[in-house]
């Protein structure tokens, strides 16, 4: 955008408007006296050096190149993370599909129980995915606690009073996280999201625990099992405004002869988007695998 | 029982703690008595809805107005309804169609005369309200925006609410699409519904519940539902109950099918 217009600083260009709205209407008072030439020209140098030094104040920031823009940006974002808020819609940097809690390599062996669930489940997609795959969210099984959590789909945090609430768009789900100082039940009846409950540490690191887990929910698309006895450890922690460092730790001596410990994942935050609601309507789904999920399905995997 | 002192002490904990472990208990156990004679004269707080509620109807699922104080259909209603086979009531019929029967969303207005409670949680910018039901939510915005024109049709829709006075919420929903039944007799509705609902708090545990719908495409007039009462459910939490499809097809094929009567005529 052009804001200096050199041909504006001559005054016989300024100056002509005025005659034509003399000339359509000679009742108007006559304009004052013209300054002379010189004094024009001067009049017109200290204007547009007035304009100038305004511009420079307060459009400055438009000049700056845009790598400077960001960097200055994230300046701001990152000193300006609040305190003990995670509120707002959050999405899992992964690899842009659904995805184990952790690599095959970092899970732990299993145990014998676990090792034969193993062997029964069928995923749908994946280097072990079969014709006929019975991953229970094929068929609108709830995905449940944590598997939700490693999808490309975004959740929200809503900090109300005495709880914090994590909604999953995928499933149009959610989960409660008790934050009114109560402990886990000892004898929670197992549910699809488990029962949760959290305090922070400092003031950027929302610390969670949840128990009371069915066992009919895989760990990831890639089939692995767990038993009701599984405990969870998440540390959501804010870094700066836009990002959330997340780490999560699967307890389940039933099943893993080891705690599974997950990497580090980077959500980060979309301040403009709201969820939409995406249920699985099974009556869908099962449309969906018949007409196109199955017949894409190679016959033999490896 | 060596010095006065520790005996003494002995001697208090013993009265006393009876006392204090049995007042919480005595206390809960009279409030179920108590609690209407109070509460009626306990002031609702000001714009606010939070907690759990419980729909006081018949205890089972039921129909927004009797199936005989429905407005006429218009014919493309009446061709949708007569495809209807509710899966129990005066119309069921072996092998239902009831979309909730395979785990389809309830959608909404169905979900409010189901007799499981909801709860509403008041955040900034707008009031949630989770169903026991199928664990489900919706937000009620209340930061002033408009329901989008071109808002995509979904289960339980788009909602805006603005308070009228300090005591009612009025809630406005469009955006629903048309795959849901109004209830369990099978009444249909098009994309084009709008819900208008009021919850006003007359007092402390008593909601005043009035609903309107409006579908032209489908009734000639709008259903203007009586007045329903909702009831306060204090020291309630919502559970997690999700209709899972695999569970509801076992049920069905083990238990609702084989008992499933001859349609009533």
């Amino acid at each position: 955008m052009r804001r200096f217009q050199w041909r504006r600083l001559q005054p016989v260009g300024f100056v002509m408007p005025r005659r034509k709205v003399l000339a359509t209407n000679p009742h108007r008072l006559k304009p004052a006296p013209r300054p002379s030439r010189s004094h024009a020209i001067l009049f017109e140098f200290i204007r547009v050096c007035a304009l100038a030094a305004l511009l420079a104040l307060s459009f400055n920031p438009l000049l700056v190149t845009s790598q400077k823009q960001s960097a200055s940006k994230a300046a701001q974002e990152s000193a300006t993370a609040p305190k003990r808020d995670l509120s707002g819609l959050w999405h899992y940097e992964s690899t842009g599909a659904s995805e184990p809690i952790a690599p095959d390599n970092l899970i732990p062996p299993m145990t014998p129980w676990a090792q034969a669930k193993f062997a029964t489940e069928k995923p749908g997609y994946g280097p072990r995915r079969a014709p006929g795959g019975n991953d229970p969210i094929l068929q609108c099984d709830p995905m449940g606690f944590p598997r939700v959590m490693f999808l490309n789909t975004p959740f929200e945090f809503v900090q109300v009073e005495g709880r914090v609430i994590q909604f999953f768009e995928r499933e149009h789900e959610y989960r409660t996280i008790w934050t009114d100082g109560r402990s886990l039940p000892k004898d929670a009846d197992p549910t699809w999201y488990g029962y949760a409950i959290g305090h922070w540490e400092g003031d950027d690191t929302f610390f969670v625990e949840s128990a009371g887990f069915r066992e009919n929910t895989w760990l990831g698309s890639s089939g692995y099992p767990h038993s009701e006895n599984m405990r969870i450890t998440e540390r959501y922690r804010r870094v700066d405004h836009d990002t959330i460092l997340y780490d999560i730790t699967v307890t389940d001596p039933t099943a893993y002869t080891q705690a599974i410990v997950g990497p580090h994942r980077i959500m980060k935050l979309r301040s403009h988007d709201e969820l939409i609601e995406e249920i699985c309507v099974p009556s869908e789904e099962k449309s969906f695998g018949e007409r196109i999920a199955m017949p894409a399905t190679p016959k033999s995997s490896k | 029982m060596r010095s006065r002192p520790r005996s003494l002490l002995i001697y208090l904990f013993a009265t006393l703690a009876p006392a204090i472990s049995l007042s919480p208990v005595a206390r809960l156990q009279a409030a179920p008595q108590q609690a209407p004679a109070k509460a009626a004269s306990t002031p609702a707080p000001k714009r606010d809805l939070s907690g759990v509620w419980q729909y006081q109807g018949s205890g089972g699922a039921d129909s927004m107005v009797p199936d005989k104080d429905m407005p006429p259909m218009t014919p493309w209603a009446k061709a949708r309804f007569d495809t209807a086979k509710p899966g129990y009531g005066p119309r069921g019929a072996p092998g239902g169609n009831d979309p909730i029967l395979q785990c389809d969303p309830i959608g909404f207005p169905r979900i409010m005369f189901m007799p499981t409670p909801f709860e509403f949680v008041p955040t900034q910018n707008r009031v949630l309200q989770f169903f026991e039901r199928e664990h489900a939510w919706r937000p009620i915005w209340l930061d002033g925006r408009s329901i989008p024109e071109d808002a995509d049709p979904t289960w339980f829709g788009y909602a805006v609410g603005h308070w009228e006075g300090d005591d009612t919420l009025v809630v406005e929903t469009r955006g629903l699409n048309d795959r849901t039944w109004l209830g369990p007799t099978g009444f249909p509705h098009s994309e084009e519904m709008r819900v208008t609902e009021r919850y006003k708090r007359v007092d402390h545990d008593t909601i005043q519940y009035n609903i309107t719908v409006s579908d032209p495409t489908a009734y000639s007039q709008p259903i203007v539902v009586p007045q329903k009462i909702m009831k306060l459910k204090p020291h309630e939490e919502i559970e997690e109950q999700p209709c899972v499809w695999s569970q509801e097809n076992a049920f069905a094929k083990r238990i609702r099918e084989p008992a499933a009567q001859k349609p009533a005529k």
